[in-house]
């Protein structure tokens, strides 16, 4: 008997526990329409992107191709292990890599330093999708023959992943996560040791 | 509309049909994201998360349980993982507000019943006060709040008594309120 007036009274009292105002429609509807345009965009563009890496990577292959055979088959080997000794890979794929260095350090850079003032816009995140594409080309090509660059290709290989999928609004914790990511695996430093002091105007040099 | 016919238009790409399913439902997620979430600004994020993936995820509706407890299905489980997050940046701020109100409520003169309620359903944990929200405040039965939660209705029944077993005892206090 007690407990069903506690019940019945309990049932009453809680209608005012949180109790919900006029659901904003129009204003949720807006940003719901808008983020998905946006995943619908990004749905249509992604399929333009792979073929814009797919062009690329062709091109990458056919100044190689290029290259290879202008030297001539039979006395490349010796050349390059005269003239370069210390890399391991083809100089289009080591200008290739320090100009993509350059770019993931310029990201970054930025990202940290908006992480210290506050939030990341999702500028990054956009910036961060570009270069996972060219990370994964780097990857694959003879640039990763090199077994720091290759350790150094893997590490911003997930941490770029990392930012790619940052929401817009994304909390602080998931912000600090990829920070200390950074910081663990020293990325930012190797990334600086790696990449040349003025990478466009050597490659112009030697081209 | 039938409603499988909204879905099934929304299915094919119809923007207006997606408008339309929004329209008949976002009350019901609204309401129970602000009952679970506490907080105007949360609540709108929650529903309009609840909406994204619904509409992402609509092609794995396969119909067999009602429309509504698999977008409620959504609802809550969006509401309980985003405020886990919440909760672990405002719990410092949390556990300097019950300090302050264990000691300036009890005994006092003029004390303040609805905040207590409040306080001892926010106090639940997430289990018991789930479902107490969704049985005792939003009107749900037993069985839809097994679909929803994905738990057997003895589970529901079983966390509903616990949860005001629990009320109770917070709620001591007030006993002349239900006794008289």
């Amino acid at each position: 008997m007690m407990d069903d007036r506690f019940e019945q009274w309990l049932r009453e009292a809680a209608q005012q526990y949180h109790r919900p105002g006029t659901t904003p429609r129009e204003e949720m509807w807006r940003e719901i329409a808008t983020r998905r345009a946006a995943r619908r965009r990004w749905i249509v563009v992604r399929p333009v992107l792979r073929w814009g890496v797919g062009i690329a990577a062709l091109l990458a292959l056919g100044v190689a191709i290029g290259r290879w055979s202008a030297r001539g088959p039979s006395s490349a080997p010796q050349q390059t292990v005269a003239n370069a000794p210390d890399h391991a890979s083809p100089l289009p794929y080591r200008l290739a890599a320090a100009q993509y260095l350059t770019r993931a350090e310029a990201l970054l850079t930025g990202f940290r330093a908006e992480a210290r003032a506050g939030e990341p816009s999702g500028q990054f995140a956009t910036q961060a999708r570009d270069l996972l594409a060219t990370t994964r080309l780097m990857l694959d090509s003879p640039a990763a023959n090199d077994v720091r660059l290759k350790s150094l290709l893997e590490d911003l290989e997930l941490v770029l992943a990392q930012i790619a999928q940052l929401p817009a609004g994304a909390d602080r914790e998931d912000v600090q996560l990829i920070n200390q990511g950074l910081e663990q695996r020293s990325v930012l430093l190797r990334l600086r040791t790696a990449t040349p002091a003025a990478p466009t105007a050597r490659a112009q040099g030697v081209l | 509309m039938d409603e499988r016919e909204l879905i099934a238009r929304v299915r094919a790409g119809d923007g207006a049909a997606e408008r339309a399913l929004y329209d008949a439902h976002v009350d019901r997620v609204y309401r129970l994201a602000c009952r679970l979430a506490g907080d105007d600004e949360l609540a709108r994020e929650f529903t309009q998360d609840t909406f994204v993936r619904a509409f992402e995820r609509l092609g794995s509706f396969r119909g067999e349980a009602k429309f509504s407890t698999w977008l409620h299905a959504i609802t809550t489980s969006v509401v309980l993982n985003g405020l886990r997050k919440v909760q672990r940046i405002r719990r410092r701020e949390v556990d300097l507000d019950d300090a302050a109100t264990v000691t300036g409520t009890r005994g006092s003169a003029e004390p303040d019943l609805k905040r207590r309620l409040t306080q001892a359903i926010d106090r639940l944990p997430d289990g018991y006060r789930t479902v107490f929200v969704l049985h005792d405040v939003e009107g749900y039965t037993h069985e839809e709040i097994g679909a929803t939660l994905g738990i057997e209705t003895g589970t529901s029944k079983a966390q509903l008594s616990r949860a005001r077993a629990k009320l109770r005892d917070a709620l001591e206090d007030f006993r002349g309120e239900w006794v008289s």
